[in-house]
């Protein structure tokens, strides 16, 4: 497969706090990738570097061989189809809602490509329709509900078709129904050719969603591999912070080992 | 003053922000006179009774309209109860205070004394209840065209009238953004509201009110900066376009004649 | 206070647009030249915040309570010109969403509380901050001292605006046909609250988000701390750090401007005539009523309100070129001129430092 995305030894700092040092990664077009990690281990960084919202302070970041760097934005043409081409979903979806209603929202990205009127009409009437939001087509935004704020910010991006799917923890904070509607877009995605880069620190869907983990530990990668050798490495996983050991109780049996956080999921 | 008071005024603040948006949106929805006009022959025509009202110096006329405005709600299915409780009261309770001394205070012929010299004149009495019934009159116009009309058909018609994109664009995202940070206003203020004992000390309470605005301002600041960020992804290259969608038909341009014959007539005989 | 439609004649509303749609234009025009785009959120953000603080019922010392505006940490954090838009689109919504303040009368609001509080927040709290570190006790002091200022401004000039309704907007019988209170009943009534309520919630709220903001995120009082900044503070910052003189002298110019801008306006559009007037009865009442007669004024003064109230008609009715009337007039004057000299001065001592600001 070729290669879409290289990181090469980036660093970048906010407001002169490192959140990522010297982190390297090679992203093959068309993989399905779930990026674990911590609050605070780089995740949504990784990701804003990917679409080019800002630039790293150090190393580069290569798209198709070209690297990002802002005077590349400086031209319409490229930066348009950039745009076009990679969608990043923010983690909080009332960034992302930021238009009167969510007609506009949707079509919000269409225009800025500058599309026809009738055919940013009719796209945007076909994307509400794929996400099951055409009723709330003259909503505003803050009357709805989390679940409903999230598949209006995905219409938003993927209303222009993009072949690159940032997802930055998209089932955050949702009821179990609306996680499921995510997680089944995210694996119809997964056997498409599209691109998916999901970062999350929800283990239990990792490996519905992904045929690589790569796990992010303050700002660098600490593992990159198939999900049954990372889930099943509990040392890396404590390491990272992405599961918990404390005293817990079976019944009347109680010990103490490292687990994910669902209690629910594992067993002996 | 009741335990932690201030919280509690500032909290119905909020609570009655969030329902008039709520209201407006379900009138919006249906189907009334105003509701079948093009939004810009709203917004023009409405405007243009307001001036009217301005315009206008004397009470008949202004009263005439104030029933023309009543009117127009009803056939647009806004409720005079509504009116009542939510426009007509607040404003008589507001300006009739402001306008109460002016009876006695102008100058002029009196016609009622009271004792210690006070007296009511005319003049008083007359300017009182222009000042009343203007506000009223003027209030009861732009409630009835916010309440039939979705704010974004408000912001394109403006926009179709050459109103700067950048701040309509402004207008848009900061109307949005009002109800994200009144909720998170609120949400913080009634935690504070649920946690406190007792009467908290004056001093404790502005410290109190000062952190919240800072944390309320901090939030702001990192919500206008990731919007920036999600325009940008989006496509955003600095120049904002809008979508809009009117088209006037017959039946608009006799609401727009309408308007503007009320408005000059009024303005005529009001001279 | 937020004036509803109907307080203001159609004249003096539609002075106040124009001068309201010049403080726009001005600011537009410099935020352009810094990124719009950018500060475009971050302006609609401020405005919003603003209008959640005007929601604020503040508890202030003694027991009352108050309403800020938030135009002075707009000015501080955005800039003049950011909290001049930032203010207007709030006072926008306010009138036109929730029916607080009029739609004929968002001119003038836009005036009092954007433009006029936005420039007088920014002077002062500029002056009295000058060379002050970003996190010193001065700025907080600045602040708060801008707030009182700012809402006390936009108060005053209200008060005239109203002051001046009876004066000039009556009909044949004397009957005020907006406001129908005098200088001397409008003055007092306005001013009273502001110097006790609104200036001091002003005036801690500011000082409170200074504080708070120099412990959370000291950048974003760089861009108006007039200290030097690297290229890429500049660079992040939301709008140049550049002068905001012509703004400033813009205002000096208007406030000098003024007393004869009143006085044209007057002329053009007094709705009285002699006939009007023919009731020598009523016309002595409405000059009792609007006059506070003073036995004696220094000589100067004396010409200087001559200079004002003479180029009346000769039937205009006394109160028109009464003492008090040229004093206020005098006193507006008097303000823009010592604004001008200020800002003169500034001008003149910046020039003797070293260049601060990288190209």
């Amino acid at each position: 497969m070729a290669l879409l995305f290289e990181l090469e030894d980036v660093n970048f700092e906010y407001e002169r706090i490192p959140a990522l040092r010297g982190l390297s990664l090679q992203i093959a077009d068309g993989e399905s990738i779930a990026v674990l990690g911590a609050n605070g281990s780089g995740k949504s960084t990784m990701l804003r570097l990917l679409d080019a919202l800002c630039f790293p302070t150090q190393g580069s970041v290569t798209f198709g061989g070209r690297p990002l760097t802002a005077e590349l934005f400086h031209q319409d043409g490229f930066a348009l189809s950039f745009r076009r081409r990679v969608a990043l979903v923010f983690q909080n979806p009332d960034v992302q809602l930021f238009n009167p209603t969510v007609f506009d929202e949707v079509a919000f990205g269409p225009l800025q490509l500058q599309w026809q009127k009738h055919e940013i009409v009719s796209r945007v009437s076909a994307t509400l329709e794929l996400m099951k939001i055409s009723h709330l087509r003259e909503r505003s935004p803050y009357r709805l509900s989390g679940g409903e704020k999230k598949r209006v910010a995905l219409a938003s991006v993927i209303v222009l078709e993009p072949e690159v799917l940032l997802l930055d923890e998209p089932t955050s904070g949702l009821d179990p129904r609306s996680q499921s509607q995510i997680i089944d877009l995210i694996q119809d995605w997964k056997g498409s050719s599209k691109t998916v880069i999901t970062a999350t620190n929800q283990l239990e869907i990792v490996e519905d969603i992904a045929s690589r983990i790569v796990v992010l530990e303050e700002g660098r990668v600490a593992a990159n591999g198939k999900p049954e050798e990372i889930l099943s490495n509990q040392q890396l996983l404590l390491n990272a912070n992405l599961v918990h050991a404390h005293r817990h109780s079976h019944g009347t049996y109680e010990h103490s080992h490292p687990h994910m956080h669902s209690h629910s999921k594992h067993e002996h | 003053m009741k335990r932690s008071g201030f919280i509690a005024s500032t909290t119905v603040g909020f609570t009655r922000a969030l329902s008039h948006a709520l209201m407006s949106e379900e009138i919006a929805r249906q189907r009334g006179l105003l509701q079948a006009l093009d939004a810009r022959v709203r917004v023009i025509g409405l405007f243009a009774l307001v001036v009217a009202v301005t315009l206008s110096r004397r009470l008949a006329v202004v009263l005439a309209l104030f029933v023309g405005a009543a009117i127009l709600a009803v056939l647009s299915k806004v409720s005079l109860g509504t009116l009542a409780k939510r426009v007509w009261l607040v404003v008589l309770a507001f300006t009739g205070v402001i306008a109460l001394p002016a009876m006695f205070v102008t100058p002029g012929d009196p016609i009622a004394t009271f004792a210690g010299g006070l007296h009511i004149t005319t003049q008083g009495l007359m300017t009182a209840a222009l000042l009343i019934a203007r506000v009223e009159t003027a209030v009861t116009f732009t409630t009835v065209l916010i309440l039939c009309t979705p704010w974004a058909h408000v912001l394109k018609a403006l926009h179709s009238f050459r109103l700067p994109r950048e701040v309509t664009t402004m207008l848009a995202m900061t109307h949005r953004y009002v109800f994200l940070l009144v909720e998170t206003a609120s949400q913080m203020f009634e935690s504070r509201h649920s946690r406190t004992v007792g009467r908290l000390p004056r001093a404790e309470q502005r410290r109190m009110v000062a952190r919240s605005a800072g944390v309320l301002l901090s939030k702001s600041i990192d919500l206008g900066n990731d919007v920036y960020l999600a325009m940008q992804a989006r496509g955003f290259r600095g120049e904002v376009r809008i979508l809009s969608d009117f088209s006037m038909k017959p039946r608009d341009y006799a609401g727009l004649l309408a308007f503007l014959c009320a408005g000059t007539l009024a303005i005529w005989m009001g001279r | 206070m937020h004036i509803p439609d109907g307080y203001l004649s159609p004249s003096t509303c539609a002075t106040l647009y124009a001068g309201a749609i010049a403080g726009w234009y001005a600011a537009l025009k410099q935020v352009r030249q810094v990124l719009l785009s950018r500060v475009v959120p971050m302006i609609s953000v401020f405005a919003a915040f603003a209008f959640v603080v005007m929601m604020f019922n503040l508890p202030l010392p003694g027991g009352t309570t108050g309403h800020a505006i938030g135009v002075t940490i707009s000015a501080i954090v955005l800039g003049p010109s950011g909290a001049i838009l930032a203010i207007s689109i709030a006072l926008a919504i306010q009138a036109l969403f929730f029916g607080d303040g009029g739609i004929t009368t968002l001119g003038a609001n836009c005036f009092n509380m954007a433009i006029v509080g936005s420039l007088v927040a920014y002077g002062s709290y500029r002056l009295i901050s000058a060379g002050a570190g970003i996190s010193s006790k001065r700025r907080i002091v600045a602040a708060a001292i801008a707030g009182y200022l700012a809402a006390n401004a936009s108060a005053f000039v209200a008060a005239i605006e109203f002051g001046v309704q009876p004066l000039w907007f009556h009909d044949a019988a004397g009957t005020p046909l907006y406001a129908p209170y005098p200088f001397h009943v409008a003055l007092p009534a306005m001013m009273i609250g502001h110097l006790t309520f609104a200036g001091l919630a002003e005036a801690l709220i500011s000082a409170g988000l200074v504080a708070y903001l120099q412990v959370a995120d000291p950048r974003l009082l760089q861009s108006t701390s007039g200290m030097a900044m690297s290229t890429e503070e500049r660079a992040g910052a939301y709008l140049a750090a550049s002068s905001p003189r012509r703004l400033w002298l813009g205002v000096a110019l208007l406030m000098l401007l003024t007393p004869l801008g009143v006085l044209a306006i007057g002329k053009a559009w007094s709705e009285w005539s002699p006939a009007e007037f023919a009731a020598a009865g009523s016309r002595a009442q409405v000059a009792a009523a609007a006059t506070m007669p003073t036995a004696t004024s220094p000589a100067g003064m004396q010409r200087l309100t001559t200079l004002w109230t003479a180029p009346f008609p000769a039937y205009a009715p006394t109160f028109v070129r009464s003492a008090t009337f040229g004093y206020l007039l005098s006193a507006m004057f008097g303000v823009g001129f010592l604004l001008a000299l200020s800002l003169l001065a500034q001008r003149y001592l910046e020039r003797r430092r070293t260049t601060r600001y990288f190209p």
